[in-house]
């Protein structure tokens, strides 16, 4: 028993001579919004599709729900998938794609349970529009209905954004938010990692294939903070000089020479100033500011680096 | 198992152009009973007139001839109903259910068996309409008879259909599966294996070529015609859905 409700060991995918996904290692515990961050082509798609049962992996293990799929895929079937396009019959209205999946999941009550999924996903007032008339975003959100018919444990959205308008993509959000409130965990893939910010709370970065980090929200959001990085002889002599002639109060003291500051009313060269002025040494001081899209293209950038 | 073939059965159901099929089909089938009075031959001697034919006689008559119109509808309609829900993504939706490649399957081979059915009953109700209306000639003639060679018609071409499904898993590609359905359909490949034989001499294994089998008119009322129907129908149907199911279940899914 590990807690993780999806455990993924090595996990390779390989299409003839290309490794798609090479020994992608994860744990995703139960109630979680997982984000996987990845350019186009680095894999999110192919791991998504191996986590979700439509595709093999070459080599490696998953573990769902505390247990080993192997030959045994009836675990799968706890899972809502919405991968790349949504699966839809265009000729079909919304109403009669969801009766399809409500037939095959043997669902007495039909009708209701369509209607309700309907209501959910904002599509109730167009259910006898034809698919192919829809929208991106309608054709989104119905995708994530037909992938919430089953009452999955976990949901699968590989790149639910795409092609969204901006109401589109707050409408999505918000119900990502509202279905994981009702303890359902999600894996959401996404390359436009500002977006993906507002809802996951752990994240892996996927690059040619490797998972290359995984950070939790509050991680990640330290890797991106605004801070001053003070590195000084002996942090124990600044502190109180700081607090008492620039008034800080906001700060972290990470070792015996380093300090960040997070106060942002005061500039780098005031915090040099008095302390220099009060004997102690300023050996480096640096103001740190990325966003969460700045530190994803570093991290990738350094990781495409040492890969060359 | 049975709530994807309830799924696949609504989608039949409801799937119109299943019914333009079997009308388009019904039509031409009635205008080819007209050409055949307006060019009636006199029969040599030992022969039979279209118009003396009972309705075995008749059918064995129409599907004898090349192009298979039947084996043609059934491509399309096996083809379609396939790469339909396989170009549209649906089968995502439900693929990660336990099994569900493997029901998914068979599911569509009952239902390919359902539309061979309809096209049978469509052909021999069209028959009958247009022999009583050009030929004047209603007549069933022997109903065992009959019913062997409905019974033995069906499972060949529900055997075909099988195939071409087969095909389309293979393949993915709806214009690859129409192509190699039709050109099965046109009986190419017996030609070619018959040609070969002849060129070899004392072989005869393209009389156990399924649509060798399904062209060739056979006698019901002998048994070894029968076993020879029926033993190539079980045995293609048996061959290709398992490698179809194999594949199905083996299959990275896009």
């Amino acid at each position: 028993m590990t807690g993780a409700i999806i455990e993924i060991s090595q996990l390779t995918k390989q299409f003839k001579s290309k490794e798609v996904v090479h020994k992608a290692d994860l744990k995703i515990v139960k109630g979680e919004i997982f984000g996987l961050i990845g350019q186009n082509g680095a894999g999110k798609s192919t791991l998504l599709k191996m986590i979700g049962g439509l595709m093999y992996p070459s080599s490696g293990e998953i573990h769902l729900f505390d247990h080993a799929v192997g030959e045994n895929h009836a675990y799968f079937e706890r899972m809502g998938l919405l991968i790349e396009d949504p699966g839809l019959f265009p000729h079909y209205s919304a109403y009669e794609n969801l009766d399809l999946m409500a037939i095959s999941y043997g669902l007495k009550d039909r009708s209701k349970h369509i209607n309700e999924l309907l209501k959910l996903v904002g599509l109730d007032g167009s259910n006898k529009t034809k698919v192919k008339n829809y929208s991106m975003g309608m054709k989104q959100r119905l995708g994530i209905a037909i992938a919430l018919m089953g009452s999955p444990d976990v949901l699968i959205l590989d790149e639910p954004i795409n092609g969204l308008d901006p109401q589109g993509i707050s409408e999505v959000r918000k119900l990502i938010l509202e279905l994981n409130k009702t303890g359902m965990t999600i894996i959401i893939s996404s390359h436009i990692l500002e977006e993906l910010s507002k809802v996951a709370t752990k994240y892996a970065i996927l690059h040619h294939g490797e998972i290359i980090e995984i950070n939790s929200k509050e991680e990640l959001l330290l890797k991106c903070e605004v801070r001053i990085e003070v590195e000084v002889d002996k942090a124990s002599l600044a502190i109180p000089i700081l607090e008492e002639h620039l008034n800080i109060n906001n700060y972290k003291v990470i070792s015996d020479r380093t300090l960040y500051v997070y106060d942002t009313h005061v500039e780098n060269h005031q915090i040099t100033k008095v302390l220099v002025e009060n004997g102690v040494s300023v050996q480096s001081i640096m103001k740190h500011k990325q966003s969460l899209e700045q530190y994803f293209l570093k991290r990738t950038r350094a990781e495409g680096d040492s890969h060359d | 198992m049975i709530n994807l073939f309830k799924m696949d059965l609504h989608r039949f159901k409801n799937n119109k152009i299943m019914y333009l099929l079997l009308v388009i089909f019904s039509a031409f089938e009635i205008f080819g009973i007209f050409m055949m009075k307006q060019y009636e031959q006199p029969m040599e001697q030992g022969g039979t007139s279209v118009s003396s034919m009972n309705a075995s006689d008749f059918i064995q008559l129409v599907l004898s001839q090349t192009p298979s119109w039947v084996l043609m509808y059934v491509t399309v309609f096996s083809v379609y109903f396939y790469m339909s829900e396989y170009n549209s993504g649906f089968y995502k939706n439900y693929i990660s259910m336990n099994n569900a490649r493997m029901y998914s399957v068979i599911s569509k081979i009952l239902i390919l068996g359902m539309f061979t059915l309809l096209m049978l009953v469509t052909m021999v109700i069209s028959d009958l309409i247009g022999r009583t209306i050009f030929f004047n000639n209603a007549a069933i003639g022997d109903w065992g008879y009959f019913v062997k060679l409905l019974v033995g018609q069906f499972l060949l071409h529900w055997a075909f259909s099988i195939l071409v499904l087969f095909i389309s898993i293979v393949s993915r590609s709806m214009i690859t599966s129409l192509v190699i359905g039709v050109v099965l359909a046109l009986n190419v490949p017996g030609m070619v294996v018959g040609a070969l034989e002849s060129l070899v001499g004392n072989i005869n294994l393209s009389s156990y070529l399924l649509v060798n089998t399904i062209v060739s008119t056979k006698d019901f009322n002998n048994m070894n015609d029968v076993i020879h129907v029926a033993s190539v129908a079980i045995i293609f149907m048996l061959i290709f859905s398992y490698i179809a199911v194999r594949y199905k279940v083996k299959e990275d899914l896009r």
